[in-house]
């Protein structure tokens, strides 16, 4: 850990756990923001010292008020700074002298507003480093902390939410409290909740780190709207979840494709920011969730209950429709129904009544009591067969609700299986589900939630050690002369590079490029295709020209050396009639690449998480869906192997409706290696091979076009 | 009319608007950070400079003024 980390996270500590906190900027106004901020703070049970920093007021909710800072005597672990934007640096500044080390500057009018507003935040980051102190914020909504130890409310937040094991780091105050009235709804607890604004010092990096060794933590909820350093939280999720197991579930808003609508390549264009950051998530472990239900869902399953061991699942239902939509779910999230052993099936037999399922789903028919779910959840969990239960219940006139509720907390305390709930309904189930909810069963109001939640819970715990790939073969790579190519390129003041160069800069990479020359005269393009296998195919190099086909510049099929004569005279006269305008830098004579299934490959940098590669089928897989899979780099073999993978016309590859299966090994091999020419080649800016043909087994792959921005 | 005049009066003013003693006032002052003012008294305080000077002032600018220096500096010019 490096000085500048230890010192942050010596100053979160302080920022979590203080002895002392002091409010600068404080008011005695009710329902303004200083004076809900102390109140508070008081009204939780702080245990610790409060000082309300006031210019005017002596006492505030009756506690001694001072008018600077510094004339406390006392030392200060935390203050909380509550001025108008425009004095923030003053008090920020006594707070260094008076040697404080951990603020949380709730105060907006900084960066978010630009204009002066940026100037302030500087400065308070200036500040900030000259006295060695943390903050967070600006423009936030403040901290909590849950632990009795502690009990700090340092927020304007209506309520204190219920102690818990969730981390929650928003980068929005709004949402933070709308998701504290939600979760105060549903008995779902925090164990620290940060709104972290602007993120102008502290960010969800070093909040991440912090809550990772963090004991009361056991999920971390994160609600993004950018992320600033892509590779850094890509870099804490990966280290997380290998050293702790702590899950992570994030919310980013902003899925537009503003951002790639400048892109000058079709990667650029396909690959929003968005897409990115969703590549970029998966590659770390991180979960993504699309809305704030999804993510509780989540995060209570794997919060309240142990993680699946595997992914068979019982259904004890008291209804025979639900316990079929379960199945459904169930099937549709990749889970599998448990096969009970032969112990459980006899015990249902003797136990549960004739008229019952007793094949999963088991259906424990409508009249089912207390004692009827009871027999049924408990076996389930006793079998050997089965790594979670799903409980079903309809209320009909007779259903004890509220007795089964309970019945499904005291099994659940005593095996260490997962159990979710579903109780079907609204108001009758309501002080049913506020049972379960309290008991921290996992309920959902539809079992599609329900089974998304398991197989979501069950793929995390499958997949707990995110490898990080080499992604370098480091064999047949001569980065020397690609980086000459380039920066050749760069001095004479392209912005792309031409075809016949950009296939000398993939060769140099090892990437599967044909034979090739390009000739200057019918005669030199003769001498190129004899020396290269027949046939050849024939291109002309123009700067001028993006589509060859439309000015009769290319020329298929070459079988000759007369013949590719014939053929450059054909493209140099069509081109010049064509295109009079047109500078020919020459004609590139390459070996014909046989038929096969055409892809696309590209390159783009990303502002916030760099270099990523992006896979697709070539054609209207592109063109119209959109079908492709990006990753950020180095990317190695099974990265590669999942990209292809994950493309929903992936079947292609391996050969549906009677054609031959990919060569998918140079497949995987190509990616690679032009995630290494990314890594080390900073010139490009974005590329795009399309299309690459891939051949069937072991025949490879080759670059048929390929354009790179500089 | 000299600056110790202007400061004078405008001390005047922000001792009526914010409620305290005018010997608590000192030049560099900060209005909120130091007076307290909040939003509303930042804004009556442009109100009490405008008619104590019987001058019109540009409210995005006068909001900008911080301290009882910055008022004097401000209003002299207005004033001229």
């Amino acid at each position: 850990m490096s000085l500048s980390e230890e010192k942050t996270k010596a100053n979160l500590q302080k920022i979590f756990y203080p002895e002392s906190v002091a409010i600068i900027g404080a008011n005695k106004v009710p329902g303004t923001v200083p004076h809900d901020i102390i109140l508070n703070i008081l009204k939780t049970d702080f245990q610790g010292i409060v000082y309300p920093v006031s210019p005017r007021e002596k006492f505030i909710a009756g506690v001694k008020s001072y008018k600077y800072i510094v004339d406390i005597e006392d030392p200060v672990d935390l203050a909380i700074l509550v001025f108008p934007s425009s004095v923030c640096h003053l008090a920020l500044e006594q707070c260094g002298k008076k040697g404080i080390k951990a603020v949380i500057i709730i105060s907006a009018g900084f960066k978010e507003v630009g204009g002066k507003g940026i100037m302030r935040e500087k400065q308070l980051q200036e500040i900030a480093e000259k006295y060695d102190m943390s903050f967070i914020g600006p423009n936030c909504l403040g901290v909590i902390n849950t632990d009795k130890r502690t009990n700090l409310n340092a927020s304007f937040a209506r309520k204190m939410p219920e102690e818990g094991s969730i981390g929650f780091l928003s980068q929005s105050g709004a949402l933070c409290t709308a998701v504290l009235d939600y979760a105060q709804s549903k008995h779902i607890g925090f164990s620290k909740f940060v709104s972290f604004g602007n993120k102008a010092d502290i960010s969800e990096i070093d909040l991440l780190y912090y809550l990772k060794d963090d004991p009361q933590t056991k999920v971390i909820l994160l609600y993004l709207e950018e992320v600033s350093d892509g590779r850094a939280l890509m870099k804490a999720a990966r280290n997380i979840i290998n050293e702790t197991g702590k899950p992570i579930l994030a919310l980013k808003s902003g899925r537009t494709s503003e951002g790639a609508s400048a892109a000058a390549s079709h990667t650029g264009s396909l690959a929003g920011s968005d897409e990115i950051c969703d590549a970029a998530m998966k590659q770390s472990g991180i979960i993504r969730c699309n809305n704030i239900d999804e993510m509780f869902n989540k995060a209570i399953a794997m919060t309240y209950q142990p993680l699946p061991k595997n992914n068979r699942v019982a259904i004890i239902t008291n209804a025979g429709g639900p316990g079929v939509l379960t199945t459904d779910a169930a099937i549709h999230e990749g889970l599998q129904l448990a096969h009970f052993s032969d112990q459980t099936t006899t015990f249902f037999k003797k136990s549960l009544p004739t008229t019952a399922n007793i094949k999963n789903p088991v259906d424990v028919i409508g009249d089912a009591r207390a004692e009827r779910y009871n027999v049924a959840v408990s076996q389930s969990l006793k079998d050997v067969n089965v790594d979670g239960v799903f409980v079903i219940l309809t209320p009909q006139s007779m259903t004890d609700i509220d007795t089964i509720a309970r019945e499904i907390a005291m099994v659940n305390s005593q095996y260490n299986k997962p159990v979710y709930v579903s109780f079907m309904g609204e108001s009758d189930v309501a002080s049913g589900i506020d049972i379960l909810q309290r008991n921290k069963i996992p309920h959902y109001s539809l079992p599609e939630s329900m089974c998304s939640a398991f197989a979501c819970a069950y793929n995390f715990a499958s997949h707990k050690q995110i490898e990080i790939e080499k992604g370098d073969l480091d064999a047949h790579v001569d980065k020397k002369k690609a980086h000459n190519i380039l920066d050749n390129a760069i001095k004479e003041g392209r912005k792309y590079l031409p075809e016949y160069m950009a296939v000398d800069v993939l060769e140099s990479y090892g990437l599967p490029v044909k034979k090739h020359g390009l000739a200057k005269s019918s005669d030199e393009a003769a001498s190129i295709a004899k020396k290269i296998e027949f046939p050849v195919v024939m291109k002309v190099m123009s700067d001028q020209i993006v589509h060859k086909f439309d000015v009769k510049g290319v020329v298929l099929n070459i079988n000759s050396a007369d013949k590719a004569r014939e053929a450059y005279d054909s493209i140099i006269r069509n081109v010049t009639e064509l295109k009079p305008e047109a500078k020919i830098d020459g004609v590139l004579v390459t070996e014909m690449i046989p038929k096969g299934q055409e892809v696309i490959l590209g390159i783009k940098r990303d502002p916030s998480f760099g270099p990523v590669v992006m896979f697709g089928l070539g054609g209207i897989f592109v063109e119209i869906f959109k079908d492709v899979s990006f990753r950020v780099l180095p990317v190695g073999k099974n990265d590669a192997l999942s990209m292809l993978e994950e493309i929903k016309s992936s079947p292609l590859l391996h050969g549906a409706r009677g054609t031959k299966p990919s060569d998918i090994e140079s497949l995987q091999e190509t990616i690679i290696r032009l995630g290494q020419m990314a890594m080390e080649c900073p010139q490009i800016r974005e590329l795009d091979i399309n299309p690459l043909i891939v051949l069937s087994d072991h025949d490879g792959c080759y670059v048929a076009d390929a354009k790179i921005m500089l | 009319m000299c600056s110790s005049d202007v400061q004078s009066r405008v001390m005047k003013v922000m001792a009526n608007v914010l409620k305290i003693d005018e010997a608590e006032i000192s030049p560099d002052a900060n209005f909120i950070f130091d007076l307290g003012a909040d939003s509303a008294q930042s804004l009556e305080l442009i109100a009490g400079f405008e008619e104590e000077f019987d001058i019109e002032m540009d409210e995005d600018k006068a909001l900008e003024i911080q301290t009882v220096a910055d008022a004097v500096v401000f209003i002299t010019e207005y004033v001229k």
